[in-house]
């Protein structure tokens, strides 16, 4: 019945018992789990989907699938609630069940042979990362790629490796990072994302701006965006729920009649401006 | 109409008018005969939907919880347990009495709107109080700015304890089959915790996102979410029976409320809750000599 | 069509049950919901279940396996599914409609919910027709009649002394074939149904709504909700669920159990930012879910059976035929 090529199973809902290889710790609350399983990679996830994750007599939560390796998926994941709080006690080699992929993921035939503006904050970089190393990897088919990024902090930035080493390798790629507050040796800038957004203004024309933060940060982005002349179908974005169970029969992450786990998560704001604002 | 009726809308309209109070909640006819539910009024204009009649069960005390933070006063007609229901909420410091203006009405007993449906209109006549106005001891407020109408006899038709004293004579086992059964049926809906004036915690043991208790509905879980709360609101409990009354399992849970609150009469001397906003709770204060030894 | 003597009846279910679990109507401690049938049960006819037969296909709560933990180390383990064929007796058209709505939920749309799946390929409809709908009944607003069920596998009404029962699927037709020494053929007039009294304005309700989400009237109608979860765990079609652990010592069961949209826990993310945080949005989602999401997702289906099971338990009256009566009275642009 599902269009995608995984086999689902007897049910959607059983996960595949992995094992956590490695553990990055990324920012004092953020850390990136490394999760293989006896097949190899549990699933073969699209850039911007979703794997729910288990410690089996914990709990399960959605996540994005912030990148993946040949036999590896990677979730960064912030501590927030119980199953985060304790998934950020646990050590290389703990047993932990994924399921998925679930949801959309970003609308890739949109992105091709276009200029990208990333544009992230905090954690939000994590679903962002799966986009921009989709693009690192087929690299011809895009253009332009702009990372702007902030975070509270600089010890709050994710993914510093990619920030400042990986991602400055790649062709026609700039990185730009801002802290809302830096400390004594932070040399780079300092302020909030959309501000940064507008002095850095990049131009809309045949480019497309993926941006992932917290609400506020999204809320100001849009009017930056707004400001600059890109049209809401060239605004990308991906929304956070509650799930439960990542097939769209739960109920829970609903908006409107789209279910974020499966027609979502990732919206145009074209699309988005179609929807009740309940998010 | 009736001159409760009359004198309410009256009032109420006369306080929107001057502007004294931004809401009225009172109650208005319903789907059937037998349903009078809570109105919301803003504008003076609509004081009009404003009834009193047999069925006017519904206690509005936790209703008031929506509008705490409003800048304005709320106008709430209360009978003797709504009006118990809102001194639980004063004394809980839930609501403060200077945001709330209290129209009283004094009751003289609510008619049960299951037994109505059954029976039908025709038969109304036949219709017997709702259960929680048998064993009523306050049937007019104790606490109100304004009284319509002149106070009502007290008439106390059923011993409030009546029912435990029966209880009390079955043996363990039989108590423990009793109440595993009546809890079988329990869906957890809560309706009983969100009608309840006393259950008016911030956060909750029993909101799905605590770890206290598992979400599957068995046997263990609904007679532990029962006691539990049946506890917590013990020394609380105004007796309103709203619990009983929204149940739509039928579980008979003021005969938990009604145990808790003779055990503490045995023990703590004669309590009812809701009474005054200002009293000594009998389970929330500390005493040098307390009765019980291990303080 | 054929007649079944109630004198029968009996024998007619204790039949049935030979080859597969019957469960019928029967008031337990003053609720009455579907149990399995024994000798001398007293079933109740007369009125719907007050728990509808929903919770036969989609329990409240429901094992989906089980895990073991041990130190680092976990898996998963297979619980037994060992799913018997059933008949459910007695299940009204409204509530065999239901199954059809939630069967549009669980089993299409890309993912089929195997667990759900499992219970209605085993399960057989008898279905009795209402010729009296209950007050708080209003089934024929959603066009749907009291007195037939169209893919119940067996269609039964009340003939005063007899049932008459008309097969409509094959397998139904093999159940009145198997018990044909208990039933007669039947030849006179069927009866004939009262009306549902209780009406509403459903034609275009999914139009009326799109432009309504913003609307002060959800404000107005969400005020006397106390947001308990009765009217959604009532309702034959609801399907929300959460998805739980139940861990002892080394072993655990990851189970679901019946969800609410009136909690505010149920979109509460674990950051603190709730997209529904005031009962507002809470009774809207409800509503709107049955009247313009569901029609909207699963193409012109609907969203309420019209069972009126919700009418009759929520503790304020907080009555869906009046909301629907008051979305259509306010002015639409406020």
């Amino acid at each position: 019945m599902c269009n995608c090529d995984d086999n689902h199973g007897a049910s959607p809902l059983l996960p595949v018992v992995g094992k956590v290889i490695k553990i990055v710790e990324e920012t004092p609350d953020v850390k990136t789990f490394h999760v293989t399983s006896d097949e190899g990679k549990p699933f073969t996830p699209m850039p911007g989907q979703l794997g729910m994750v288990s410690l089996l007599p914990v709990g399960e939560a959605m996540f994005s699938v912030t990148t993946q390796g040949p036999d590896h998926l990677e979730f960064a994941i912030k501590k927030a609630g119980t199953l985060t709080g304790v998934l950020h006690e646990i050590e290389v080699g703990q047993a932990i069940g994924v399921r998925g992929p679930y949801g959309n993921g970003f609308p890739i035939d949109l992105f091709k042979g276009k200029d990208i503006v990333f544009i992230g904050g905090g954690i939000g970089l994590a679903p962002v990362r799966s986009m921009i190393n989709y693009c690192v990897e087929n690299r011809d088919n895009f253009g332009k790629l702009n990372i702007i990024y902030g975070a509270r902090s600089p010890e709050d930035l994710c993914f510093k490796e990619d920030l400042f080493e990986n991602w400055l390798k790649v062709r026609d790629t700039q990185v730009h990072v801002t802290v809302d507050k830096g400390d004594d040796n932070w040399k780079g800038n300092v302020g909030f994302v959309p501000a940064f957004l507008e002095e850095i203004n990049p131009t809309p024309e045949n480019t497309i701006a993926l941006t992932c933060g917290p609400p506020i940060m999204i809320k100001f982005v849009l009017q930056s965006l707004a400001k600059m002349n890109f049209q809401p179908e060239q605004i990308v974005t991906t929304l956070e729920m509650r799930m439960k169970c990542g097939v769209g029969k739960c109920g829970r992450c609903n908006i409107g009649s789209k279910y974020v786990c499966l027609d979502g998560p990732v919206f145009t704001l074209a699309e988005l401006n179609e929807m009740p604002s309940e998010y | 109409m009736n001159q409760q009726t009359a004198r309410m809308r009256e009032i109420a309209r006369e306080l929107l008018e001057k502007k004294e109070v931004e809401m009225v909640i009172g109650w208005e006819k319903g789907t059937f005969f037998y349903n009078s539910t809570p109105v919301f009024i803003t504008k003076p204009e609509d004081a009009d939907k404003l009834i009193w009649d047999d069925y006017c069960a519904v206690n509005f005390a936790k209703l008031l919880m929506d509008y705490r933070y409003l800048d304005g006063k709320v106008a709430v007609f209360v009978k003797g347990c709504d009006a118990r229901g809102v001194n639980r909420l004063i004394q809980d410091l839930v609501i403060k009495r200077e945001k709330i203006y209290l129209i009283g009405m004094p009751c003289p007993g609510m008619k049960d709107a299951k037994i109505a449906a059954k029976l039908g209109q025709e038969k109304e006549a036949e219709v017997p109080l709702e259960g929680k106005c048998l064993y009523c001891t306050h049937p007019n407020p104790v606490i109100y700015d304004v009284l319509i109408g002149d106070e009502v006899p007290v008439e106390i038709r059923e011993d409030r304890f009546a029912r435990i004293k029966e209880f009390e004579e079955k043996s363990s086992d039989e108590k423990a089959q009793f109440w595993a059964s009546q809890y079988d049926r329990c869906i957890r809906c809560y309706a009983c915790r969100n009608v309840c004036p006393a259950c008016n915690c911030r956060s909750c043991v029993f909101d799905q996102n605590q770890d206290w208790l598992e979400r599957a509905v068995d046997r263990s879980g609904n007679q532990f979410y029962g006691l539990v709360r049946a506890f917590h609101v013990a020394g609380r409990c105004i007796e309103c029976g709203e619990c009983e009354r929204a149940c739509p399992m039928g579980i008979p849970i003021m005969l938990l409320k009604h145990k808790i609150s003779k055990d503490i009469n045995e023990l703590f001397g004669e309590y009812e809750a809701g009474l005054d906003p200002e009293g000594d709770l009998p389970l929330g204060m500390y005493k040098a000599d307390d009765p019980d030894e291990f303080m | 069509m054929k007649s079944l003597s109630k004198a029968n009846l009996p024998q007619f279910l204790e039949a049935l049950n030979q080859s597969s679990q019957v469960y019928v109507p029967v008031v337990v401690d003053g609720t009455s919901r579907f149990i399995p049938w024994e000798q001398g049960a007293e079933l109740v006819l007369d009125k719907n279940s007050n728990i509808p037969p929903k919770y036969l296909f989609f329990p409240q709560t429901e094992d989906l396996y089980g895990y073991k933990i041990y130190k680092q180390s976990g898996e998963r383990t297979e619980l037994p599914s060992a799913m018997e064929p059933f008949v459910v007796f007695g299940i009204r058209p409204c509530d065999v409609y239901s199954l059809e709505v939630l069967d549009d939920i669980f089993l299409t749309k890309g993912y089929e919910d195997v667990h759900y799946k499992q219970k209605r390929e085993q399960g057989l409809l008898i279905s009795l027709g209402c010729l009296e709908p209950e007050a708080t009944c209003f089934c024929e607003s959603w066009g749907l009649n009291p007195l037939n069920a169209p893919t119940a596998d067996i269609m039964m009404l009340d003939g005063g002394d007899q049932f008459l029962l008309k097969a409509q699927t094959e397998a139904g037709q093999k159940v009145i074939d198997s018990q044909a020494g208990l039933l007669e053929e039947f030849q006179g007039e069927p009866p004939v149904g009262k009306p549902c009294t209780l009406t509403v304005e459903t034609k275009g309700l999914m139009e009326r709504l799109q432009p309504m989400f913003e609307h002060a009237v959800w404000d107005e109608i969400s005020r006397k909700c106390i947001n308990c979860g009765t009217c959604t765990y009532l309702c034959p079609t609801c399907y929300c669920f959460d998805v739980l652990n139940k861990t002892r010592g080394e072993e655990g069961i990851k189970y679901r159990c019946y969800d609410s949209c009136m909690y505010p826990e149920y979109t509460l993310m674990a950051g603190g930012h709730n997209p529904r945080p005031t009962k507002k949005e809470r009774v809207r989602q409800r509503f709107l879910h049955k009247f313009q999401y569901i029609p909207e997702r699963y193409e012109g289906q609907i969203g309420c059976v019209g069972c009126g099971r919700c009418i009759v338990k929520c503790p304020v009256n907080l009555d869906i035929s009046r909301v629907i009566t008051r979305l259509w009275e306010v002015e639409a642009d406020v």
